[in-house]
């Protein structure tokens, strides 16, 4: 496929030396002592007093350089592995939110250890998923296992690979804990490190925190899997362009990106991002605007300049609901990023922008993630393809419906939603109008109504209950029996 | 120049978001003799209450108001000096300690809500970001503050808004301080789980609730 271009490759390097201007000249706030002396010791100019890291363009350029053209996400099961851009466009769930929309009342609570669990078997399930990102926290967590009841849950009851984030380096230390037991051992774990692990150590404008960066260093230390996001705002962390909100952006992945290679060099990256225009009216965060889309597509011509992959959160709605706005939110801007070569989508099931998990909600955007999929294979244009013989074959006023080629790929030519409606007006009646929400969370149910075969076994789960007590269950329940 | 005259020219700055037109009215005003709280009372105030009910209206957007906020400021930065040395000073509508909970370095929404706690009369500990539990505690303590406001952008961080009511709890000291939040991770919901005195979506709500809480 071609990628759709905002920008002309001239505008592209002009973005590029800009960003390299902002570094150089504006600079990073540096909160970690640590990441300043990384930063000094590869000739970067550090103000002790301040904290502001200051790049010349040469330094930005080497360690960008030596970022690997790829990232890999490693699951339980080694079919599940997805590197991108090869695989791409990979479908991530939203994560981190703290509620969900309870699924048998409807109504939005804190979210716990089993809806993680329950979620994790729904995403293992869905298709259109690649990577299951921990959709949100646990409000029953243990004390001292904030992380664990999140990560436990989630790598129980799903094959694919699992991506999240830890407040701190005690629970960090836990997950990764958890990574080795699952794993057999510390070796086996680093041959096959199932745990991809997400921060934000940067913080819009031009800051990098004191826990993620930390999280970030130790982890690109030991050469586990772990990528950032940046997040512009523009009118609030990032000029009130287009163009300045990309530039911030860019600035900041590519201080983050050299922070990584000057720490471990050929560490794999993704630049991943959550652009954003914030609504001036009254200053409300709008990840669902259609500027995202057109950030997200700017990004990635910039990543292929940089021979990176590229994505980030980009399909989440600032809807209550299953309504038109939630789809057109998610559906315009995914297609957007898509079209423009993002191959990493993280953009699942969450409501309110970012802050509750919906069950139905994930199975509509599983539907929307096989369309973006069915995007990105375009027209699959090939001589055998144009089909020439058939049109020879079947003739003026002929049919296609009964020919073998026909048959042969009536599954695989279109994307065949489960959800969309595609019947008369008078069968959908009959059948009592059903919604895309009453739909898509029928087949949640259905799904979650067997036994989940991603569970692992007895043996494993006792020695992991043994080494953490007092873990949660961390089981999948049938939706009815939470109904009960 | 009428007082009339001066006042509608005070209040029409406000209303412009012009800060150096604001400056300009305030030293024409105070070289005509006029009384610095009554520049504030009849010039300034019912400028602000015009901005106030277009903001409602959307009439006018977020960066406006934080314009004409920054402009009344500019105007105080005058006048409250001249008003301490006449032993002036009226009582603050109310004292709050302010900031970002530990491990959140989010400022921008938290420093928009200072400016609008100022401009409506409170007065404000800014603690900044990252800031512990026994941060906000002490320091409500120590300047006897009516309301703790605490701001949350990270999910992750929420609980630090827990940590703090709990805190005061265990002092025996919760009812001598209101407790607010606010900021893009938090709820209405959350803000009754934890047993938070209100809950605020934006900046210019926030100042509503806080004037509702000490009136």
């Amino acid at each position: 496929m071609r990628f759709a271009e905002l920008l002309t490759q001239a505008e592209v390097k002009r973005t590029h030396e800009a960003s390299l201007e902002v570094l150089e000249t504006v600079g990073i706030l540096a909160h970690h002592a640590g990441a300043r002396e990384v930063f000094k010791r590869h000739g970067c100019h550090v103000d002790e007093a301040t904290g502001l890291v200051k790049f010349p363009a040469d330094v930005v350029e080497k360690h960008v350089a030596m970022a690997p053209s790829s990232f890999t996400f490693r699951g339980r099961d080694p079919q599940y592995d997805r590197t991108i851009p090869g695989d791409g466009p990979i479908v991530v769930t939203g994560s981190s939110a703290p509620n969900v929309v309870d699924p048998v009342t409807r109504v939005e609570r804190r979210a716990t250890s089993t809806d993680i669990a329950n979620i994790a078997y729904l995403i293992n399930e869905l298709p259109g998923f690649d990577i299951f990102s921990i959709s949100t926290l646990a409000d029953d967590a243990p004390a001292g296992q904030f992380s664990l009841s999140r990560f436990y849950p989630a790598l129980k009851n799903c094959l694919k690979p699992v991506r999240s984030n830890t407040p701190n380096m005690d629970d960090l230390r836990q997950v990764v804990e958890l990574g080795e037991l699952i794993a057999g051992g510390k070796g086996a774990y680093a041959e096959r490190p199932i745990i991809n692990h997400h921060y934000c150590p940067m913080v819009s404008p031009l800051t990098m925190d004191v826990d993620s960066t930390e999280a970030v260093m130790w982890l690109t230390e030991r050469g586990l899997p772990v990528y950032t996001t940046v997040v512009p705002n523009a009118g609030l962390t990032a000029p009130m362009t287009m163009m300045g909100c990309l530039v911030v952006g860019n600035a900041e992945f590519l201080a983050i990106t050299a922070f990584q290679q000057m720490v471990r060099e050929g560490t794999p990256v993704i630049y991943a991002s959550l652009p954003t225009v914030a609504d001036m009216r009254t200053g409300a965060y709008a990840p669902g605007a259609i500027e995202t889309g057109i950030l997200l597509a700017g990004q990635a011509q910039l990543a292929r300049h940089y021979d990176v992959p590229s994505g980030g959160y980009i399909g989440l709605t600032n809807a209550h609901g299953n309504d038109a706005q939630s789809g057109y939110e998610t559906g315009m801007n995914t297609v957007l990023g898509v079209s423009a070569g993002a191959t990493l989508l993280n953009m699942g099931g969450l409501f309110s922008s970012l802050m509750a998990f919906d069950f139905a909600k994930a199975v509509v955007d599983n539907e929307i993630a096989l369309m973006d999929k069915r995007v990105w294979r375009g027209l699959e244009f090939s001589e055998d393809n144009l089909a020439l013989e058939q049109i020879a074959a079947t003739g003026p006023g002929g049919s296609y419906m009964g020919s073998k080629h026909t048959k042969q790929r009536m599954k695989t030519t279109a994307v065949l939603p489960r959800l969309a409606a595609r019947d008369m007006r008078a069968q959908w009646e009959d059948a009592g109008r059903p919604d895309i929400n009453s739909r898509a969370l029928a087949e949640a149910r259905r799904i979650l109504s067997r036994p989940n075969p991603a569970v692992w076994d007895a043996a494993l789960d006792a020695t992991i209950r043994d080494h953490f007590a007092g873990l949660v269950a961390g089981d999948a329940t049938p939706l009815e029996a939470l109904e009960a | 120049m009428g007082d009339e005259a001066i006042f509608e020219q005070l209040k029409q700055s406000i209303v412009d978001q012009d800060e150096d037109a604001v400056l300009d009215a305030v030293n024409k005003a105070l070289a005509d003799g006029v009384d610095p709280k009554t520049i504030i009372d009849k010039g300034l105030l019912p400028g602000l209450n015009v901005i106030g009910e277009q903001f409602e209206a959307e009439d006018i957007f977020l960066p406006e108001l934080m314009q004409a906020a920054l402009a009344f400021q500019a105007a105080m930065g005058i006048l409250e000096p001249k008003i301490k040395e006449s032993g002036g000073e009226g009582p603050k509508k109310g004292k709050i300690v302010l900031g970002t909970v530990k491990g959140d370095l989010h400022s921008i929404g938290k420093n928009i809500l200072k400016l609008l706690f100022e401009t409506s009369g409170f007065e404000v500990w800014d603690l900044g970001i990252d800031v512990d539990l026994f941060k906000f505690v002490d320091k409500a303590k120590e300047v006897d503050a009516d309301i703790i406001a605490m701001s949350a952008l990270l999910t992750t961080t929420l609980v630090g808004q827990r940590d703090v009511i709990e805190a005061l709890k265990d002092q025996g000291t919760r009812d001598k301080f209101k407790v607010i939040i606010g900021g893009g991770a938090t709820t209405p919901e959350w803000a009754e789980t934890i047993g938070a005195d209100g809950w605020a979506g934006s900046a210019y709500e926030a100042v509503n609730l806080a004037t509702k809480l000490v009136s």
